[in-house]
């Protein structure tokens, strides 16, 4: 219904956030229908305040789920900047288990006979 | 006489057209007891009343199947609101459903974080930021403190720590009588 007037167009509500484990900041922005990540991403203005990101080499998604730049947003959807990992998950994994730590359910491997 | 009985059934009828027309237009959409528990609960998500979350545990309140001492991260204090609204005795809390504590936030060791993404799965509140491969990181303002994260994580990279009160951090605290004051407060943190 709210497509009918063309003279208001619907605006497609969704949230940036960029989480740091010092700051987190979580921006709302409205955008014209068929607005993808990278309109929101530009106009939540988070590359300005974090100069560490630059579009070009952004890892994004949407909660969760890592997506496409030019992927179109739904109204809601809480569009994400991810950072890269700091561990090797290889290395954390050969670590705890040569502390004799046992790997729980869903992190992969469990030792033979440990636990 | 007449005039009397006239004007006396004209004021009953207009009163009766009045409270009909007051019956559909206030009509009170769900159960307004659920949401006023609900409003009491401090919406941690937890699930250590035994039920899914705070709205179900409301719910089951409200139907009389679940007591009012359940929720641990409601306190004492949530208790005697909730017997206030309802009308009982206030009682301790039920140590079957844990002790209460001091308001905590789950931090993310980086150094080991390996992004496996079961914590972000195990979030009842969208807190935690990260996707697969990728840092996962805790939204301080969002998380409740739920412990839920915890357990699933495989590399035991997740810590609670208690939270520093500050203007920064501080929020109206649970039991809410005033959810409205709330919103704008958030609001303007944001």
């Amino acid at each position: 219904m709210a497509n009918d007037n063309p003279s208001r167009p619907t605006l497609l509500r969704v949230e940036v956030a960029y989480a740091r484990a010092d700051r987190q900041v979580i921006v709302p922005v409205e955008l014209p229908e068929g607005a993808t990540l990278e309109q929101a991403i530009i106009a939540s203005r988070l590359l300005e305040q974090f100069p560490e990101l630059s579009l070009s080499s952004l890892k994004v998604g949407v909660f969760g789920k890592l997506g496409k730049l030019s992927a179109a947003l739904r109204t809601g959807d809480r569009v994400e900047i991810y950072r890269p990992l700091l561990a090797d998950p290889k290395e954390v994994r050969k670590k705890r288990a040569a502390e004799g730590k046992r790997m729980r359910r869903g992190g992969g491997d469990l030792e033979p006979d440990g636990g | 006489m007449i005039v009397d009985i006239f004007s006396l059934g004209l004021l009953a009828a207009a009163s009766g057209l009045l409270l009909g027309f007051a019956a559909v237009r206030f009509k009170v959409e769900g159960d307004p007891i659920v949401e006023q528990i609900d409003s009491i609960l401090p919406q941690t998500q937890c699930g250590q009343c035994g039920y899914a979350g705070c709205r179900p545990y409301a719910e089951a309140i409200a139907a009389g199947e679940a007591d009012i001492n359940q929720c641990p991260p409601g306190g004492e204090g949530g208790v005697i609101a909730l017997a206030e609204l309802l009308g009982r005795d206030p009682k301790p809390l039920n140590p079957e459903n844990g002790a209460e504590k001091p308001k905590m936030l789950a931090v993310i060791d980086e150094q080991n974080c390996i992004g496996c993404t079961l914590c972000l799965q195990a979030c009842p509140v969208d807190a935690i930021l990260g996707a697969a491969k990728h840092m996962h990181t805790v939204i301080a303002r969002e998380c409740t403190g739920c412990e839920l994260c915890l357990a699933p994580c495989p590399v035991d990279c997740i810590d609670m720590l208690p939270v520093a009160q500050n203007i920064g951090t501080w929020k109206w605290s649970y039991p809410l009588s005033m959810p409205e004051p709330r919103r704008a407060a958030e609001q303007v943190a944001a």
